[in-house]
């Protein structure tokens, strides 16, 4: 009785995030109200116990992580390096993808995935008009290229903060163990896109000069604030390679690298506040209050129970299947509660005395290349395609069936091959 | 009053004219906006340089509110709309026409320029043909020319 009232509150939130009726952040917070006060009645779930479920190491995390983007954004440093970027390649199509693409991953490994190709695509959408080429195969390459680097550092996606808390990894875990696979995947990623779009990318520009002329001093609006932001986010960074000798959170470097960035800049509070993503915050604060439902009422125990009875299979396709299964799952939902539903699933399976390390990292790959494979698949992939509709060159989904697809199934393939050979480092 | 104002040969074209056919009056009558009529002179539509240039502007100005940085337009420069572009007819692209009535003030008639961010705005007659037309020039000039006969 319990655990099917609890599964049915949650599926029929997720249904409702999924099928795009509601809000996803709506149909989340309303869930998760539905979760708890169900959970009163029936006597599995508290205001104390729905409180505790939530995970303020990724919430703080997070936040800093978004403050420290809103004071960065106005200030032109994104277009600064994209116009940078677009200089240095001289107008060569190749060049303007392989550069585009790897400042847009290299931001995006340390900050907002989301901002990072907000910013970066309408700049690649002026290079590529001005220089005479398609700016297709340039915007497509940023959001799969930075949703594939996005997988290789703690704070590249959030799915990776998720699971660094639940699984207590730190920065340098990702370094080690992410960061490397990641590396070969990417290349493969970039190899694969040149392929792909060989046809757009052999096209001669009719204008390559063009970007020459593009002044990317004149870019950057507010260098002071600039420097003073990405000095503070340096500094996180440093602590976040030392946080677990330090034995400080992720999450207390975080908020305190934006505190440090407020005191310094000293902003319109209102305006910096503005952009954060709060819809986002609020969405995850429901999701872990909803899975914490489902785990009082005893489903996930039951689940991993199941799963670790029928576990016959070798751990190595174990994990593997659990990197496909979420890769799929991600390329046609949002892989954030898919996420937050998994963690106390593998957790589950820990208990029952299954090693999980290599599952986590399973987890983390699926859930990040899984979002290259649809143009819904990633917020990155909508963004770039909602952008190129006020162009000449919309993105289309067959489009990105076409190219996007490969590029999914390509990175999962390559990943499930490095996972088979270092499965004895991973599971250390 | 804007009928003291107004220019009173007013270039117009009928429902039937091409994008294409649109341009080359422009060019000829060297004018900002060519209000549309129907067969019996009243205002259907109306199309201005600005909406003539939208059909060649890059899709980034739309994207990028400041572009100082961008000193050489490049390929977009010499980009022309596509021949099927210029072959349509005017009604497809043309705007809701705002028209004045000829004994308007001429504060009442710059008001609407403005809120409208028109450059020159047609002028109908009580039935709602067009008689005129008449600049942002024209107008605030003729005003400004108050304040002089005010002058002691």
């Amino acid at each position: 009785m319990i655990p099917a009232a609890g599964s049915l509150v949650f599926i029929v939130s997720l249904y409702l995030v999924f099928s795009e009726k509601l809000n996803r952040t709506i149909a989340a917070a309303a869930g998760a109200a539905v979760m708890v006060g169900l959970g009163k009645l029936l006597g599995f779930y508290t205001e104390a116990a729905a409180i505790e479920a939530i995970d303020f190491n990724t919430l703080g995390l997070l936040l800093g992580m978004m403050i420290l983007v809103a004071l960065l954004e106005p200030t032109g440093f994104f277009q600064y390096l994209a116009v940078w970027a677009g200089r240095l390649s001289r107008g060569h199509p190749i060049r303007l993808l392989v550069l585009l693409g790897t400042v847009t991953t290299v931001l995006s490994m340390f900050l907002d995935n989301v901002t990072t190709v907000v910013l970066i695509a309408p700049v690649t959408i002026l290079i590529g008009e001005i220089v005479g080429i398609n700016p297709v195969p340039l915007l497509m390459a940023e959001a799969l290229l930075s949703n594939t680097g996005g997988v290789a550092t703690l704070v590249g996606d959030p799915p990776n903060v998720l699971i660094a808390s639940a699984a207590g990894f730190s920065f340098n875990d990702f370094l080690v163990y992410s960061l490397p696979i990641v590396a070969v995947t990417w290349l493969v990623a970039l190899l694969l896109l040149r392929h792909l779009f060989r046809a757009e990318l052999s096209v001669r520009p009719t204008n390559a000069d063009a970007v020459l002329h593009l002044n990317p001093a004149e870019s950057l609006d507010d260098r002071v604030t600039a420097q003073r932001v990405l000095s503070v986010l340096g500094v996180a960074i440093l602590f976040f390679f030392l946080h677990d000798r330090l034995h400080l959170s992720p999450s207390f470097i975080a908020l305190s690298a934006a505190a440090a960035a407020l005191v310094w800049v000293r902003p319109a509070i209102h305006e910096t506040l503005r952009r954060v993503e709060w819809s986002v915050l609020i969405f995850f604060i429901a999701l872990f209050v909803l899975v914490g439902g489902l785990e009082a009422a005893g489903v996930l125990h039951g689940l991993a129970d199941l799963v670790a009875r029928a576990n016959g299979i070798p751990p190595v396709l174990f994990g593997i299947l659990l990197l496909w299964i979420v890769a799929i799952l991600s390329a046609v939902v949002d892989n954030v509660p898919i996420t937050i539903a998994l963690i106390p699933v593998i957790e589950g399976l820990g208990a029952a005395g299954i090693e999980i390390r290599p599952l986590w990292w399973a987890l983390a790959f699926g859930a990040g290349f899984g979002g290259n494979g649809t143009i819904i698949g990633s917020t990155a992939n909508i963004v770039v395609a909602s952008l190129s509709e006020r162009t000449r060159t919309p993105i289309t989904s067959a489009l990105w069936n076409r190219r996007g697809l490969p590029v999914m199934l390509a990175t999962c393939a390559v990943t499930s091959v490095l996972y088979t050979l270092l499965f004895p480092l991973l599971s250390r | 009053m804007i009928q003291d104002c107004m220019k009173r040969n007013v270039v117009s074209i009928p429902a039937t004219t091409t994008l294409g056919e649109t341009a080359r009056l422009f060019v000829a009558r060297h004018v900002g906006l060519l209000p549309v009529v129907d067969e019996n002179g009243r205002p259907i539509g109306m199309i201005g340089l600005r909406d003539m240039l939208a059909l060649a502007l890059p899709s980034f100005i739309n994207l990028i509110a400041d572009v100082d940085f961008v000193h050489d337009f490049g390929a977009v420069e010499s980009a022309q709309p596509a021949p099927e572009i210029l072959s349509r007819p005017i009604t497809a692209v043309m705007r809701a026409a705002i028209t004045i009535p000829e004994n308007c003030g001429l504060l009442r008639a710059y008001a609407m320029m403005r809120q409208h961010d028109l450059h020159d705005i047609p002028v109908v007659s009580a039935d709602g043909r067009l008689v005129g037309i008449a600049s942002r020039v024209d107008v605030a000039t003729a005003f400004l020319a108050g304040w002089e006969a005010a002058k002691p």
